[in-house]
């Protein structure tokens, strides 16, 4: 009887298991191709773009999209398909570190609150109730303001301002699933408790996080966009979606491009992020799985 | 001469009930309140009671899964409620549990090799390729076969489940399993399978068994020894011959009085007990059975009746005996 020969080779095998689940997935392979097409734009982005994206030129600002500016040029005379192009980078920076930062301090912290209990999950979240009371661009205000302004700090800003949310949805998963009794299995076969939260909650938790982080790279986009708006994100004149989205908005009537545009990058992205995730989360449940 | 294994003295399990704001505790629940037994090596004891009886605490508490309030469980005449937490992972590998419940007792994201081969990765009793070996002979002799492996659970119908969970129980060699309603979850038709698994993997391994059950048709056939539950204590211990024969609290006598019988002329006088079981929270005085015993008596409503032995390792506790 031919089967895995070691553990190594059972993760491996698992893994080609997914991905060849997630390839059969045509709204995820969609939601990648979204992705990819927004990576590679940001990658190429010296490269693909026709114009600078931040030196002003006053005697074509304005200008409805034509051949020589495919999507016209802003009130700077700048061209926004170059602004778009390096507008990228920033964006989905921003997105998908923010999600880091936020899912690394949260989860952990939700698991370790919600599996130990007692006094550390009460103190853990009393000081997340803190957190919550406020909305989530004003703590990332504080955060801003604390570090100084900055890209990289917003960053980070958004991120801690979203560890909340993870915590409670991780807590809330560990609560549920430490009651089931292939917990007190694991427990009665002698395993440590870092590998049944490792082994045994964390993956069962999966789902929500997975949906979760998909919004959240929308949300932190958005974020930085307030931030931005506030002088406390992406300083101009350098280009990101969300400050765009929000200059352009003077404009709305006369030029709606500038607002479309941008709008349309970041509700494509995020549309990308979540039609990814939703295949990602079916192709890693074994029981939803179809052979 | 019987050997013990596993003995538990004044054992008592009190869950806190709190309320309020300040979750002030507020009272306690119950659910094993001083009970005492031994099993002995190689044999099963089986034990009995309706739900909410304290019967699963009792074997969670034996397992060390839960604390014991207040009590002492003896394993080869060594106290484990005292063990630190490398001697009771040590522990861990003579004792194992089955659950009642074969859809929530395995992880349903790990394949049933990995959550087969984990507890010998975690004793380090073995590595790389003896690993999965050694867990595919387990599997074998559990009635399942090697390409099982690494299949997820979903793929199973619940009597396979169950055999993976004795498979996953089992893999650590364990000399003490408590069955904690093995098969109540199961059909009919898949429930003597499984028993007859249970028996002679016991043979094969020199196994002894805490065979908690509500079903006393099953309990009849596997056990050796039958304890009785009610709120939390014991009220009658025997031997199981004596136990069918001779049933004396009332309790017993109404529990057996229920079990379906194959011969449909058989008279039988069944004994229906009213009401539910009481709030362990607040059991009545006196008798915990006294609300619904058909020969309650006034000494019964106030006094507590002691486990006194009328044969040989036949105790009661009742006031009419």
């Amino acid at each position: 009887m031919k089967t895995a020969v070691s553990s190594g080779t059972d993760r491996y095998r698992e893994m080609r298991r997914v991905f060849r689940q997630l390839r059969r997935n045509r709204l995820s392979m969609l939601g990648l191709l979204i992705i990819s097409f927004f990576l590679l734009c940001a990658i190429l982005a010296p490269l693909l773009a026709p114009y600078d994206p931040v030196i002003p030129n006053f005697a074509y600002a304005l200008r409805q999209p034509s051949p020589q500016h495919l999507l016209g040029t802003d009130e700077l005379g700048r061209d926004l398909l170059s602004r778009m192009l390096f507008g990228a980078r920033t964006s989905l920076g921003i997105g998908f570190i923010s999600v880091i930062i936020g899912a690394a301090a949260g989860v952990p912290l939700g698991a370790l609150s919600g599996y130990y209990g007692g006094k550390l999950d009460l103190f853990l979240q009393r000081g997340i109730d803190v957190l919550i009371a406020f909305p989530g661009i004003l703590l990332a205000i504080i955060v801003v303001s604390i570090m100084g302004v900055g890209l990289e700090n917003a960053m980070i800003a958004i991120g801690v301002a979203s560890i909340p949310v993870y915590t409670r949805l991780t807590r809330g998963s560990v609560l549920a699933l430490k009651e089931m009794e292939y917990i007190t299995a694991a427990k009665a076969l002698g395993l440590s408790d870092a590998r049944i939260i490792i082994r045994h909650i964390l993956p069962n938790c999966l789902s929500p996080l997975i949906v979760q982080s998909t919004f959240q790279v929308a949300t932190a986009i958005l974020w930085a966009a307030g931030l931005g708006f506030l002088g406390l994100g992406a300083q101009p004149p350098s280009p990101e979606w969300g400050a765009m989205l929000s200059r352009g908005r003077v404009f709305m009537r006369t030029y709606p491009f500038l607002t479309t545009i941008p709008g349309l990058a970041i509700f494509l992205v995020v549309l990308g992020f979540n039609l990814f995730g939703d295949g990602l989360r079916d192709s890693l449940d074994p029981r939803a799985r179809k052979y | 001469m019987t050997e013990q294994l596993v003995r538990i003295e004044n054992l008592k399990k009190y869950f806190p009930v709190r309320t309020g704001v300040l979750s002030r505790t507020t009272g306690f629940i119950k659910a094993v309140d001083d009970i005492s037994f031994s099993v002995n090596k190689g044999e099963t004891y089986g034990l009995v009671g309706e739900s909410g009886s304290g019967k699963s605490t009792t074997g969670r508490v034996i397992l060390q899964l839960q604390q014991p309030t207040s009590g002492k469980v003896f394993f080869r005449d060594r106290e484990i409620s005292t063990l630190n937490s490398r001697q009771l992972h040590a522990m861990r590998k003579e004792m194992q549990i089955v659950f009642q419940d074969p859809y929530s007792a395995l992880n349903p994201r790990m394949t049933v090799g990995e959550a087969i081969a984990e507890g010998l990765a975690a004793h380090r009793l073995a590595a790389g390729r003896g690993l999965q070996e050694m867990a595919i002979s387990v599997m074998e002799s559990c009635g399942l076969s090697a390409y099982h492996y690494s299949r997820y659970p979903h793929e199973f119908s619940g009597g396979q489940r169950q055999r993976i969970v004795i498979a996953r129980a089992l893999s650590l060699q364990p000399s003490f399993v408590v069955a904690d309603e093995p098969v109540s979850a199961l059909d009919v038709s898949i429930q003597a399978q499984i028993i007859n698994l249970l028996k002679n993997l016991q043979e094969k391994y020199h196994l002894t068994y805490l065979f908690i059950s509500h079903d006393l048709g099953v309990v009849r056939h596997v056990s050796d020894n039958v304890g009785v539950m009610y709120l939390g204590t014991l009220v009658e211990e025997a031997p199981k011959k004596e136990f069918y024969a001779h049933p004396l609290h009332p309790y017993s006598k109404a529990l057996l009085s229920a079990v379906p019988t194959t011969d449909p002329l058989a008279k039988k006088q069944r004994i229906a007990l009213k009401g539910q079981i009481p709030n362990p929270a607040a059991p009545p005085p006196g008798c915990r059975f006294h609300t619904r015993c058909p020969h309650v008596m006034t000494v019964c409503r106030d006094t507590v009746p002691l486990l006194r032995t009328v044969a040989p390792g036949h105790s009661v506790a009742c006031h009419l005996v």
